[in-house]
């Protein structure tokens, strides 16, 4: 293998983000670099001369550093693990191997770079254009464009990591550590209440960390502030942490080394600085152009020489820091462009030309020029320009250098603002957005807030952290105030030059050129919504980072609006890509276990998912098929029993529980006898079918209700709320988790239970229908004999702590008739011969009881219950359909629930629960269908599979028609 | 390269005409007015100048063309629906639909990748059967289909859901389909622009002026004009409009959110719906993720994001594709759904004379924008409903006679 | 997340409530015609504005009225449904 390739870094300095004492081989696009730890992968690379990190995502042209803070969004890299990897912000590990993504071969032989001398025909919003006609090719180029859209790969054999969240409250929250952030905490935290300060990078400092010679002491005072901030208690800071969005109430998201953090903060200053904003000239995506800032973060963070020969274009006095900065770093300064014919008279402007570099007043950059390739650059045509943005190219001069350092302006950090609901206004004094009005309990301070200076920048923190302090302690906020500030313009206005062979980039994820926008407001997409939407500017991975203000800038110009009036998109979190992992963080999945849940594992029971339960579908060891007629016969035959923990159990209590009842469920519950149950259904205020299940009588003011295992949670919820409306005296207890049931079916299931009880279950003494408080097994029990599978049984609900002695007990006595226990399944098969139907199988959402056979349950002539008046509504009227029984003579196709019954081309209805019958030996069901097909003996067309099957209507129930079973 | 584009690359001018004028002034009056500028109010006015030669009719939009649900849905096309009425009617507009960029000469991106309602529990299984032969029935393409034939059109799918309720089968209904939502929009606003509507944008319909029981014209914040036939497509701006002539619905706005990934190389063909996860996802043809869940919990009038919605979202996603870890959210966003109690909409006349009401379309009426302004515009021409249209008409409720499509339109889209 | 008060529990995230409709008064279904009937059923006022809301804590039971603003998700008032 070769050897790692590196070149030596500038001489080390004391706030340097770079460990010299550690270093590390990775690789990129095969070729292994040598990198300092703390070395971001960009950094690494571009000091290691690399200047080709990535191609564009639509022209595939080659592109390089250019923020070095997030937005370089063409700087993607993957790992065979990791899709879309950011370079310039992803700190280099040992042994890392990255390639770029999205090239066609390789990224320096990257056949998709064709895209780019095909450019002229790909204009803005061609794919609407085109690919379309004739349409049977139109999935062919589908494919193709599918194929060559996209950046990094998944891998779909990547395993899930699980990561960890957490809460937390404080009373003030500052984003962002630069100095107004941290002078906000230090107020902040000086006021009291618990301070959180968090910030992005690895250190406190932000822009002061790079800020070489436009903030000369910057040092001193972060040292001195990180000193001051560590001696409060009550602050904490986060770092490497970033604020991914603010949701309402000051909910914020934040990721960082301990994952998702939520955190409740009463107060937010908002110090999250400014993005530096291109300028907009031909080729100036190409590697060697970048930010100011950029440049800056590259020599002193990582002290690594951006260029060997630059030229400074500058439309405020910051950039000409820059430049000092370069100077000192050893880059020879071609010369200082300045887009303002009138050039500031600040020091740093002085200190420039002390250094004797030229400076060229009110001159732009007219065009870049390419090195071989488009790799890079090797010189600047420089000109004159107007403020409308043209330059004049017949006196455009040239300028060798293989840099173009930008420090043209700024764009506030204002996405939390925006996402809380505040505005920003254009302020064309400073040519930039500033925010307005601030949303309830957020602050703003620093660039974000228009404030330069750094002197100023520290007012504007102290005032703002004092504001939200006061906000917290629920104090009088004191009034907004502006401090004076010595940088009074620090953005250029217009800083983008037309070209007529374009190429001039204001998007540089999606490779949106100047002469794109103007199409589109050419074509009538003439707002910042629809330019955004048709030419998909900010839509990339930057999200319009730095590329929204300048299209705001190209779309006011080529509507003659102010920039004002243009506006801005909307923002939306997250402020950066954010992982599905992260945001996953451990997937929790509760499922609900009833306290027998250990015996049907033991049991060998196969489990389903009902609603939120885990529920035996059957018994194994047996084939599914098998299992469950073993358990029907075994019911049918003996003796059964089945876990029925899931209901819903509720006690409805009080002098007017009758009453309640009466009114919750269609039928009458004032006449049901101490000592008695009753089957009860219950409807929507609409008259549809919404619960079932069976209400005894403890009690004079105390019944005992149960309902569908799914229904419960809302049940009771509802009765609650009714029992308010009604005011009357009745109080819901819910002991759905705090009881275990079983039911004990079959012929044998007296004799079981009398092994296990003194109560006496003589036929005559404890009779269908009957309602028993007695020890059973020990355990106080509530029995109810019920008949829901169509035999004698016995419904056994015990406090959950006793379910499974209970459920022991119940199986021990019961072997001398081998008693088998039974799941899902084997009810559903059981209960259909006897004909219940099963609420939400045997009922939809629209499901009157008048349909659904249920009309017996119905006493329509009460005084009230919920759904009565609109049933009285709905009942005069034939039904549309109606449920009823039919069994299949001819058993070799079978339908399935849901096929449909027909008759012609007319749905009549549906099947909805059908089954083969072990106990009658032939295929039983029930159906929806026309009202007058139900008659006993007609025959029904069933659609199964395309093919019609026929079936006879029979009266249901199909077994025990009589009743004899379940009340011997 | 397809000749059309050969035209841009000759060409030293940029001749594109424009897609639709911005008319200076309101006229006095307009045959028809229609608020809302989404699909569904430009659709009707395309028919309406195509179809029938009603040109003097002008296209109300507070703000931009396609800004409310029509710019912010997921783009999931299908017809896959559980009522005869309801399938007849998204069947039409999957129709419609297949035609419409050849209709249009602008590429909308229809793109046919399948669509998939996964069952987790033999209760959804039941469901999905049930569609599927509703569906057949009507001669949609619907199938109910096992997991093998899952895993085979979607190979990267994690059919044990990680161990949890595990995939049992699946609702396959092949013509299901993306598409660029706002080219729908912006293809109905040109055909309707060129056949002289007046699409009015930045104009709010404040008031409606309404004469015993006939409109007779709308309030704007540009003033006032006349008429006599009013179309009220502004879905989850509806029920402030019906305030405004006193019409009461059961409709509810709630807000509805969605995300989009970073792009991505594609690896997921198809259209894959979970309701039990609260989950759907494709991959769009630039190669994000576009992905969303069901309704918010609760009405509200905005369009606010919420952290809950893209956590609950993100677990859900990695059931389904645990890979996906390190995979970036780019932006979640949400829109207002105006739901009904039955998940169909609410079209047709309504009480007040000349006022049309094109509404309910909650989370599905993406899909129906072409099949809408089809029946929209005959309505309005005709004044009385299109048979298509006539089972979603308000008085359905009074009536008792609900289109229940709950178990077809909820997360399904 | 928001907070919202419950008049029993006191602030609590929202996750911990369910939305329970809005508050309407049912007719006397004896007198009501069936138009009213299934406008009592059926309608509602969706437009945006201050509601008097059915709200739920689910993990304590407690039912109560909240008084918000649907256009701006602002709770105004809690209480007791017969406060
Ligand atoms: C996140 C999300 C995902 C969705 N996914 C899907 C999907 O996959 N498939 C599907 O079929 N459907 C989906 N939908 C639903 C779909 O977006 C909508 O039902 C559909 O876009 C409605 O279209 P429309 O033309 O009726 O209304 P809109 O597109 O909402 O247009 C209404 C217009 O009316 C304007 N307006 C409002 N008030 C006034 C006024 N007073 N004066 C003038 N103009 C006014 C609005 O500004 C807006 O532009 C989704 C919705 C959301 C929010």
């Amino acid at each position: 293998m070769t050897d790692p390739i590196f070149i030596e870094r500038l001489p080390a300095a004391g706030d340097e983000w770079i460990d010299r004492d550690q270093r590390l081989c990775f690789s990129f696009e095969g070729r292994c670099h040598r990198a300092y730890a703390g070395d971001t992968v960009s950094s690494a690379l571009w000091g290691n001369g690399v200047r080709l990190l990535g191609r564009s995502f639509k022209y595939h042209r080659p592109r390089g550093v250019y923020s070095m803070c997030g937005h370089d969004a063409n700087v993607m890299l993957e790992d065979g693990e990791t899709p879309n990897i950011r370079g310039d912000t992803t700190l280099v590990e040992d042994g890392m191997e990255l390639t770029a993504v999205n090239t066609v071969g390789s990224l320096r032989h990257d056949l998709a770079g064709l895209n780019d001398r095909m450019s002229g025909f790909l204009p803005v919003g061609f794919y609407y254009k085109a690919f379309h006609t004739p349409s049977w090719m139109f999935p062919n180029w589908e494919r193709m464009i599918r194929g060559i859209a996209g950046l990094g790969k998944v891998n779909p054999a990547a395993e899930w990591k699980p990561s960890p969240k957490g809460y937390d409250a404080c009373d003030v929250l500052i984003v962002g550590g630069g100095p107004s952030g941290m002078a906000a905490a230090l107020a902040a935290g000086r006021a009291g209440g618990r301070v959180v300060l968090v910030e992005d990078t690895r250190c406190l400092g932000g822009s002061l960390c790079y800020a070489g010679a436009t903030a000369p002491e910057s040092a001193a005072t972060v040292n001195s502030m990180r000193d001051e901030l560590e001696k409060l208690e009550n602050v904490e800071v986060r770092l490497n942490t970033s604020v991914r969005g603010c949701y309402s109430e000051n909910w914020l998201a934040f990721i960082g080394p301990g994952g998702l953090t939520k955190m409740r903060a009463t107060a937010v200053v908002v110090a999250t600085g400014a993005y530096e904003q291109p300028a907009v000239f031909r080729h100036n995506d190409l590697p060697g152009v970048m930010l100011g800032t950029a440049a800056q973060r590259l020599v002193h963070l990582y002290r690594v020489k951006p260029m060997q020969r630059a030229l400074v274009l500058v439309g405020n006095d910051y950039g000409y820091g820059v430049a000092l900065d370069l100077k000192a770093a050893g880059v020879e300064i071609a010369a200082v462009a300045d887009f303002r014919e009138t050039i500031g008279k600040g020091e740093l402007v002085h200190d420039v030309k002390t250094a004797g570099i030229e400076i060229l007043a009110g001159q732009g950059v007219y065009e870049a020029r390419p090195a071989g390739g488009l790799v890079g650059i090797k010189g600047a045509r420089v000109c004159p320009v107007n403020s409308a943005g043209t330059g004049l190219s017949t006196s455009a001069t040239n300028v060798n250098c293989d840099g173009i350092v930008m420090a043209t302006g700024w764009a506030p950090a204002g996405d939390l603002i925006g996402q809380a609901g505040g505005r920003l206004d254009y302020v064309p004094e400073a040519a930039q957005f500033r925010p307005g009005e601030l949303p309830p309990g957020m602050f703003a301070a620093g660039r974000v807030n228009g404030v330069f200076g750094v002197d100023a920048r520290l007012e504007d923190g102290e005032h703002a952290g004092g504001q939200a302090a006061a906000f917290a302690a629920g104090k009088e906020v004191p009034a907004r105030r502006r401090p004076a500030d010595e940088i009074t313009a620090p953005s250029y206005p217009y800083p983008i030059i037309k070209h007529p062979k374009g190429k001039a980039f204001v998007d540089f994820d999606e490779d949106v050129q100047v002469k794109d926008i103007v199409n589109a407001v050419k074509e009538g997409y003439d707002s910042v919504e629809l330019v955004k939407r048709y030419a998909t500017v900010g839509m990339g991975p930057s999200q319009g980072k730095i590329s929204n203000l300048n299209s705001s800038r190209v779309l006011a110009t080529a509507t003659g609006q102010a920039v004002g009036a243009v506006g801005y998109t909307t923002f939306r979190p997250f402020t950066r890509p954010t992982t599905i992992g992260e945001l996953a963080g451990r997937r929790f999945h509760p499922d609900r276990r009833t306290p027998i849940h250990s015996r049907h594992q033991a049991a060998g029971a196969v489990f389903m998912h009902a609603g939120a339960w885990l529920r035996p579908e059957y018994y194994g060891p047996l084939v599914r098929h098998q299992a469950i007629v073993r358990e029907v016969q075994a019911v049918r035959r003996r003796a059964g029993v089945i876990d029925v923990g899931t209901l819903g159990k509720i006690d409805v209590c009080g002098a007017d529980a009758a009453e309640f009842l009466e009114r919750m469920y269609t039928g009458r519950f004032s006449d049901l006898k101490l000592g008695k149950c009753r089957y009860a259904l219950m409807c929507d205020e609409s008259g549809v079918v919404a619960d079932d299940g069976m209400s005894a009588r403890l009690g004079d003011d105390r019944f005992y209700v149960t309902t569908t295992s799914s229904g419960s949670a809302a049940i009771v919820r509802e009765m609650k709320r009714w029992a308010i409306i009604w005011g009357l005296e009745v109080t819901i207890i819910d002991h759905t988790g705090q009881f275990g049931a079983l039911n004990l079916a079959g012929p044998e299931s007296r004799r079981i239970l009398g092994r296990l009880t003194d109560l006496d279950i003589g036929a005559d003494s404890f009779e269908y229908l009957g309602f028993r408080q007695a020890v059973v097994a020990g355990v106080n029990c509530r029995l109810m004999r019920v008949g829901f599978v169509g035999e004698l049984g016995y419904e056994l609900h015990v406090p959950a702590q006793h379910a499974a002695v209970l459920w022991d007990a119940v199986v021990e006595a019961g072997q001398p008739e081998e008693i088998m226990p039974f799941g899902v399944e084997a009810q559903r098969l059981l209960r259909m011969e006897k004909g219940h139907q099963i609420i939400g199988q045997d009922t939809d959402a629209l499901t009157t009881p008048l349909e659904a056979g249920l009309a017996w349950a119905v006493k329509m002539a009460k005084p009230f219950f919920i759904g009565q008046r609109s049933l009285k509504i709905i009942a005069p009227r034939p039904n549309v359909r109606s449920l009823a029984g039919f069994v299949m003579h001819d058993s070799t196709v079978m339908p399935a629930e849901c096929h449909l019954v027909v008759d012609g081309d007319e749905i009549c209805g549906r099947v909805t629960s059908i089954a083969r019958s072990p106990t009658l030996g032939q295929v039983i069901g029930m159906a929806y269908m026309r009202p007058d097909q139900t008659i006993p003996g007609t025959v029904i067309d069933i659609c199964v599979e395309g093919r019609l099957v026929q079936a006879e209507v029979v009266k249901l129930p199909f077994y025990d028609p009589s009743n004899e079973r379940q009340k011997s | 390269m397809p000749h059309r584009l050969l035209r841009f690359g000759l060409s030293k001018k940029y001749n594109e005409p424009r897609m639709f004028r911005s008319p200076e002034q309101l006229k006095k009056s307009y045959d028809v007015v229609i608020i809302g500028a989404g699909g569904h109010g430009l659709a009707t006015a395309y028919y309406l100048a195509r179809d029938h030669g009603i040109t003097n009719v002008a296209v109300l939009e507070r703000a931009y063309i396609g800004g409310g649900g029509t710019g912010r849905n997921t783009a999931i096309v299908r017809a896959n629906y559980l009522t005869p009425e309801g399938v007849a009617f998204y069947d039409e507009s999957v129709r419609l639909f297949q035609d419409l960029s050849a209709d249009f000469d602008l590429n909308l991106f229809y793109s046919q990748r399948g669509h998939f309602t996964l069952a987790h529990s033999d209760a959804s299984l039941r469901t999905m059967r049930w569609r599927a032969e509703v569906n057949k029935h009507l001669g949609v393409d619907s199938e109910l289909v096992d997991t093998a034939f899952i895993k085979e059109k979607c190979p990267h799918i994690d059919l044990s859901c990680g161990g949890h309720a595990p995939v049992m089968g699946a609702l396959f209904h092949p013509p299901g389909a993306i598409a660029r939502h706002d080219a729908v929009a912006w293809g109905y606003g040109r055909g309707a622009d060129q056949r002289g509507v007046e699409i009015h944008q930045q104009t709010e319909v404040t008031g409606i002026l309404v004469e015993g029981d006939k409109v007779t014209g709308v309030q704007t914040n540009r003033g006032t004009v006349e008429t006599s036939k009013v179309v009220c497509a502004v879905a989850g701006y509806t029920p402030p409009l019906l305030e405004m002539v006193g019409i009461k619905t059961p409709l509810v706005i709630q807000p509805l959110q969605a995300c989009v990934s970073e792009p991505l190389k594609p690896w997921l063909d198809t259209i894959i719906v979970s309701a039990s996860l609260h989950l759907y996802v494709s991959q769009s043809s630039r190669g994000e993720l576009v992905t969303g869940a069901s309704l918010d919990p609760y009405p509200i009038h905005s369009t606010r994001s919420t952290l809950d919605f893209v956590e609950g979202l993100s677990g859900h996603l990695l059931d389904l594709f645990p890979f996906l870890g390190d995979v970036k959210i780019m932006r979640q966003w949400a829109g207002l759904s105006d739901v009904t109690p039955d998940f169909s909409p609410i079209m047709g006349l309504s009480p007040v004379e000349g006022f049309y009401l094109d509404a309910g379309w909650g989370t599905w009426g993406f899909k129906a924008t072409p099949v809408c302004g089809k029946t929209m515009s005959y309505t309005v021409a005709e004044n009385k409903p299109h048979p298509l249209i006539e089972p979603f008409r308000l008085s359905r409720f009074k009536e008792f006679e609900l289109v229940g499509e709950k178990g077809a339109a909820s997360v399904g889209h | 997340m928001k907070i919202m008060t419950c008049p029993v529990n006191g602030p609590r995230p929202l996750q911990e409530f369910v939305y329970g409709g809005d508050l309407t008064e049912m007719p006397c279904p004896d007198q009501a015609t069936d138009e009213q009937w299934a406008a009592y059923v059926f309608e509602r006022d969706g437009a945006p504005g201050l509601h008097k809301e059915w709200w739920y804590h689910a993990p304590s039971g407690v039912w109560f009225i909240a008084e918000r603003d649907t256009g701006t998700d602002e709770i105004c008032r809690t209480y007791l449904y017969n406060d």
